[in-house]
């Protein structure tokens, strides 16, 4: 091999874009020809340091809120002519792989005390929203639409504080029936995870906090007010964690 | 909401950080990425006849790119292209360029440097070494064959190395 012929492929070596043959021969062109080994040095450094410099820019909270209205003045216009075939094998299979996880999990679950098949309803009532048949009843990012959209429709009233500044939006609300009581489900968007939180009337006292995992999925519970509330995601239980505590104060 | 938005979002909605990155490295402010990823998205949920099964993010990559592409032709001006890009400092004004160089960081110096590459070098740069995208990732969002992916990063790279470590044309022993 000359310099010229390894030329731009010492840049296919470095990206790990060579088969094995093409990398062995420009290994043994480099341990050949000092010329090219600096320059290989070189770029090994320049990636390095490009690396080690992070220089992805990040969107502002801003462009997501202000993407979401967009769609919904989209989704709102009458002018809806778009057709939906371009759905992606890989949406339907992980659809189809939520599907069966489901079906596959969730009767197993169904075990031991009430609050864990309670967890399991739960959970259940997540994942099927999330294949995208129901995911809110009334779509809005304005706490100020969606919290009064459950007056009349249950007995007691949710708390749906406006999250944004916390990185947690709000997608909207949806009425859900939960171990046969109507239950509150208000979904918030962390980052590209969603967050379903039911509320429900209780009888009982006052809880702490109580975490368990299901599935890959975690689900936080606790009473307050005399409200039943499970918030339920695959974010980090830690963001989870900091959106239960929002919430709590909230009250 | 609406299935069909929903799983809009489901797919497209986890590559809005590799858009805004993609467009804010191409179009180099923040004002004028925002529009160029908002626009990008709404044509992507119009478009979706053109999107047959390919991955995702490169056909969203490849939406943002032509729309960050189109907006360079149009509003190609010196003025327009370098205005809020922090640290630039035009040629004539630095009074010590060598002490310029002093003052920033690294890293300052390796973004600067991507910043002022031709388009066509810097988005094989950023798609390459901030993004993590293959070849053929590349070549799908930029349209163009692998190989040529692999010359316009060997370009882009010693145009760095030129700028950055003030490195030589490296001088060939004859074989």
């Amino acid at each position: 091999m000359t310099c010229a012929e390894a030329g731009a492929l010492l840049h296919a070596r470095l990206d790990n874009e060579l088969d094995m043959a093409g990398a062995a021969s420009i290994d043994l062109h480099l341990s050949d020809c000092r010329a090219c080994a600096a320059q290989y040095t070189a770029l090994e450094n320049l990636h390095q340091e490009i690396t080690e410099a992070d220089l992805a820019y990040t969107p502002g909270i801003a462009l997501e809120r202000k993407l979401a209205a967009r769609f919904l003045e989209e989704e709102k216009s009458p002018t809806r002519f778009w057709r939906w075939n371009w759905l992606n094998a890989s949406v339907m299979a992980a659809a189809a792989v939520a599907v069966v996880a489901a079906i596959v999990s969730i009767p197993m679950l169904r075990t031991g005390r009430e609050t864990d098949a309670v967890a399991a309803e739960i959970l259940d009532n997540h994942l099927r929203a999330l294949q995208a048949v129901h995911q809110v009843d009334v779509p809005s990012s304005d706490q100020h639409t969606v919290k009064p959209w459950f007056q009349g429709k249950t007995d007691f009233s949710p708390p749906v504080p406006d999250l944004a500044k916390e990185d947690f939006i709000l997608i909207g609300g949806r009425l859900e029936v939960i171990h046969q009581q109507p239950a509150a489900a208000i979904v918030y968007r962390r980052r590209q995870h969603v967050i379903d939180l039911y509320v429900s009337p209780s009888a009982g006292s006052d809880s702490k906090t109580e975490l368990r995992d299901l599935g890959g999925y975690h689900l936080l519970r606790w009473t307050q007010n005399n409200l039943n509330y499970w918030a339920v995601s695959d974010v980090d239980p830690s963001d989870l964690r900091t959106f239960a505590d929002l919430i709590r104060v909230t009250r | 909401m609406d299935t069909k938005v929903r799983i809009f979002e489901l797919t497209m909605w986890p590559h809005m950080r590799a858009a805004y990155n993609l467009a804010r490295w191409l179009v180099r402010n923040d004002h004028d990425a925002e529009d160029i990823v908002q626009e990008s998205f709404l044509k992507a949920y119009k478009a979706q006849e053109s999107f047959r099964g390919s991955e995702a993010k490169t056909w969203m990559l490849s939406i943002v790119r032509n729309t960050a592409m189109d907006f360079l032709r149009r509003y190609k001006s010196p003025i327009t292209m370098t205005l809020d890009e922090p640290g630039y400092e035009p040629q004539d004004d630095s009074p010590d360029p060598e002490r310029v160089l002093l003052e920033q960081s690294r890293r300052d110096r390796v973004r600067q440097a991507i910043s002022h590459l031709e388009p066509e070098f810097r988005e094989a740069i950023v798609l390459r070494e901030i993004e993590g995208l293959s070849y053929k990732e590349i070549a799908a969002v930029l349209n163009i064959p692998m190989g040529t992916v692999m010359s316009r990063l060997s370009r882009a790279r010693n145009l760095l190395l030129v700028e950055l470590g003030g490195t030589k044309e490296v001088q060939h022993d004859l074989r």
